[in-house]
């Protein structure tokens, strides 16, 4: 049978969309101008730039010490999480506990952020990386607990049921079989969870304090106040950073099946 | 061979963990210096040799953070983010704080520069005896345009209701500057608490939004300079900083009479450097460091003995020194009291506008 | 009976931390959200003290409504706009074969690995009154050379749906390939049209995944903050903007309560809907799953 062409130009299409800002970005930082009107010759004086700017690697340092330790404590809340939402999935509390982790996950960030700011305030909390670093635990978490649930439903609970009744402890259990089998899932919702925290925006503008200027709060302002050559060579490398990690994870993944 | 696969797993896992620690070990090690000036102010502030200098001077180090809007500013403070050792808010702003107890009381002791200080500025700032406040800087809301794009450009606010220029031209998102434009281009008080006078300047602004593309504070920079935007309402060292880039950008004061803003020195309560904090003030007041920060924000410091160090052409620029006339019909912002809600409110309306 | 409390001490054991987390960090705050919208406001930017319902009153302005009106409206094209794109994708991407499903599926997740800030931004770039789009849509006589493409309500739409279309594409997909294609041969056997076959039968086959993909668009457009903030225009303003103005600028914070509420009760009310409707047989994490 004769199949429709449409599918097949739509997806063409749509990846155009998806890729003309992005290589016009690149292409964009190696020029000379400094106005992305017109090329004017080919030049590496953005990267250069870039690396003369003390805040922005001060912000990155920010986004890496946030999203390394944001990752860390929802990769263990998160998966805690999932476990018993798996294996308890009948009992009447995992249903309001569902409720709670995937509301996270579709609330918009503006109301997470407007709340949260709110809840600080109200306790007095010095506003700072810590403040965010709380922001960034709660939506990672959720993250975190759909990946690793999703990883969790594919296999048969009865695996653990059977290794505990043949006597293995729960060290033992969990060590071999339980990590295992949750390793694949922790990875994805790792790396999820540290890629939300560190592109995270709208609920770090509303949580931060001083000193605690992050990579995106550092691109906004700098979308702001207008230094656009420099935001296309740090996107460039961003970009060659997500390349790079994408395709490790790939490895990652494909080595599990 | 299941086991082998896991390996590699476990191998590539350990990998990109190292790989991580290994960068936050990389950049955590950028030495730290034992005292750290906090300051929270509007972008590239602060000549950046002239930070260095004090920093080597006093053996700290000053860290920034930007706010793009006074009540952005008085936000984040009010909602209790500490920690900072020096704001840059404008004046009217600095005496919202300080009716709130906000800010510290200045040790003049430590401010020995001070009696460099225009005494024409302090005659007509809010905070004449600087208890509190410091002047930094003097902004002159202006008028940019590009020469060889806008045709018969007259330095008047009416320029926001020129049809043929719909769609290229920015105005301030900025309560209190695009309104009080509105304001003076009918020749009221930008301080105005009559109702019926600001109802007609709310007339003004919401014929002049048909025209315009956006209210926006900081892109119309690079907006005019690179051609995005043809007129643009902006603040004077902004604009003269661009010139400097695209010589067809051209800026000229509305002969009704502008926004004048001054932005001050301030030192919140809860500073936890506040010697060093003064230390900062005094050296930004020091005339050849006030002239050298001038030269390159193109803001005016007013600071009287700094003056002659100025290029001759900043100290001929009437964007800088305002003309006389002009000068006589501008005014200063001051805060509005009770009357602050009835601006919120026009301004509401102006967003909510066809 | 000791089996069977030793079992639910481990069930609570195990769900205590993240319930503990997310009732002291998500729970509360949005009932803070609720107890600040109704006290009232000093011009300092601060909370006075009692009671008031003079902030859920305001919400009738005429000024809150042409906000709301723009808000739902530019959130539903923009799903409409990611649905119609993203449904013939997952109908190719779920028949395609499968060396070319994971080039395909890589290239539809990379640019959204990428920063969200730096994505609208190339936007910018791509749509500059001085570039190539506008100066080819301005020789071939679609556009004036004065106008500019940015700055209003369609470059906000553009960017929402190129920012959420692999949130659409995922979940449609996933549904997709569960889809038994041979159901469309049988239809079109007898005697289907093609079109016909492709809304009767493959539509309501992924029902599931369409609904995961409207609830994954609609609701985060509705908060939208940081697209309209960039390329709308004078009129651009949406409800999250209005949030956020009413936070950092108006220094009223009770103010921005209420404006939440709305925006909490309009969130909660599709998805309250979409829960019952799906329950939990149907996993939402299926988006997560193919990541």
């Amino acid at each position: 049978m004769r199949r429709s062409r449409w599918p097949f130009v739509v997806t063409m299409a749509v990846l155009l969309f998806l890729y003309l800002p992005i290589i016009i970005l690149i292409v964009n930082s190696f020029n000379a101008s400094r106005f992305e009107t017109g090329w004017q010759g080919f030049s590496l004086i953005w990267y250069e730039r870039l690396f003369q700017e003390p805040e922005i690697w001060r912000a990155a340092k920010n986004s890496l010490v946030i999203a390394a330790s944001a990752t860390a404590l929802s990769l263990i809340i998160g998966t805690t999480a999932a476990v018993a939402l798996h294996r308890f999935a009948r009992s009447r509390l995992q249903g309001v506990h569902f409720g709670l982790v995937y509301m996270p996950l579709v609330v918009p960030e503006i109301l997470m952020g407007i709340s949260l700011l709110m809840v600080f305030v109200a306790v007095g909390i010095q506003l700072g990386l810590f403040t965010i670093f709380l922001a960034h635990v709660t939506f990672c978490t959720s993250f975190v607990a759909m990946t690793v649930l999703a990883r969790l439903q594919d296999f048969d609970p009865s695996v653990i049921e059977a290794a505990r009744d043949l006597g293995a402890g729960w060290g033992t259990t969990i060590r071999r079989i339980l990590l295992p089998l949750l390793l694949p899932g922790l990875v994805a919702g790792g790396l999820l969870a540290f890629t939300l925290s560190i592109d995270d925006f709208v609920i770090t503008f509303f949580v931060a304090g001083p000193g605690s200027t992050t990579l995106p709060i550092r691109v906004y302002s700098m979308i702001k106040f207008g230094s656009p050559p420099l935001i296309n060579a740090l996107s460039t490398i961003l970009l060659v950073i997500t390349f790079a990690a994408v395709a490790i994870s790939q490895r990652v993944s494909r080595s599990r099946s | 061979m299941k086991s082998a696969k896991r390996h590699n797993l476990q191998n590539a896992l350990v990998g990109v963990m190292s790989f991580a620690l290994a960068i936050f070990v990389l950049l955590s090690g950028c030495g730290e210096s034992p005292r750290v000036l906090h300051v929270y102010t509007w972008a590239d502030y602060f000549k950046p040799a002239l930070v260095a200098r004090f920093e080597r001077e006093y053996d700290c180090r000053i860290v920034f953070d930007t706010f793009d809007s006074n009540e952005t500013m008085y936000a984040k403070i009010n909602a209790g983010a500490g920690g900072y050792d020096l704001l840059t808010p404008t004046s009217y702003m600095a005496g919202l704080m300080h009716s709130q107890d906000m800010l510290l009381k200045l040790d003049h002791a430590l401010l020995p520069n001070r009696i460099h200080i225009d005494p024409e500025y302090l005659d007509s700032a809010i905070d004449k005896a600087m208890d509190y406040s410091v002047p930094y800087m003097v902004v002159n809301t202006v008028i940019a345009w590009l020469k060889s794009r806008v045709e018969d450009f007259e330095p008047s606010w009416s320029v926001f209701d020129r049809s043929d220029l719909k769609g290229r031209m920015t105005m301030l998102n900025d309560m209190r500057e695009t309104i009080g434009a509105g304001l003076k281009f009918l020749g009221h008080s930008i301080n105005t608490k009559d109702p019926a006078e600001l109802e007609a300047a709310k007339g003004v602004v919401i014929r002049w939004k048909q025209n315009i593309a956006k209210y926006e504070n900081e892109q119309y920079k690079t907006g005019v300079a690179s051609g995005e935007f043809l007129v643009v309402h902006g603040y004077s060292g902004d604009i003269l900083q661009v010139q400097k880039e695209n010589p067809d950008v051209r800026l000229a004061v509305p002969r009704e009479g502008t926004v004048i803003s001054v932005d001050d020195l301030v030192i919140p309560r809860g500073a936890g450097e506040v010697r060093l904090a003064h230390a900062f003030i005094d050296f930004l007041h020091d005339p050849a460091v006030a002239a050298e920060n001038t030269a390159f924000l193109m803001y005016l410091c007013p600071n009287t003995d700094a003056y002659p160090l100025l290029p001759e052409a900043l100290r001929t620029n009437p964007a800088v020194f305002l003309e006389p006339g002009i000068r006589a019909r501008s005014e200063m912002i001051a805060d509005l009291g009770e009357a602050h809600a009835l601006y919120i409110k026009a301004w509401d309306e102006i967003k909510a506008a066809k | 009976m000791r089996a069977k409390r030793h079992w639910k001490i481990q069930e609570v054991l195990l769900s205590l931390p993240s319930l503990f987390w997310l009732s002291l960090f998500f729970v509360i705050p949005t009932l803070l959200v609720f107890a600040v919208a109704l006290r009232p406001a000093n011009p300092y930017g601060g909370i006075a003290p009692g009671w008031t319902w003079a902030n859920i009153r305001s919400l009738a302005s005429p000024n809150y409504l042409a906000v709301a009106w723009r808000t739902v409206w530019i959130s539903v094209l923009s799903t409409a706009v990611c649905v119609v794109l993203a449904v013939p994708i997952s109908y190719y991407l779920a028949r395609v074969s499968a060396k070319w499903k994971n080039v395909f599926l890589m290239l539809i997740i990379v640019p959204f690995w990428t920063n969200f800030l730096i994505r609208v931004f190339a936007w910018k770039v791509l749509l500059h009154p001085e570039g190539a789009i506008k100066k080819i849509l301005a020789f071939s006589g679609l556009v004036s050379p004065q106008t500019s493409l940015l700055y209003n309500a369609g470059a906000v739409v553009l960017i929402t749906v190129y920012t959420f279309l692999p949130f659409t594409i995922l979940p449609l997909y996933a549904a997709a390939e569960k889809f038994d294609f041979q159901l469309l041969e049988a239809a079109r056997d007898l005697g289907a049209k093609r079109l016909q076959a492709f809304f009767k039968i493959f539509i309501p086959g992924i029902r599931r995944g369409l609904i995961t993909a409207v609830l994954f668009v609609f609701i985060p457009a509705l908060g939208s903050y940081v697209i309209p903030d960039i390329v709308g225009g004078p009129d651009g303003e949406m409800l999250g903007n209005k949030i956020a103005q009413r936070v950092f600028v108006d220094r009223n914070l009770p103010q921005a309560a209420a404006l939440s509420v709305v925006l909490i009760l309009s969130v909660l009310a599709p998805l309250a809907a979409i829960l019952v409707l799906q329950r939990r047989r149907d996993k939402p994490a299926s988006l997560l799953e193919v990541r």
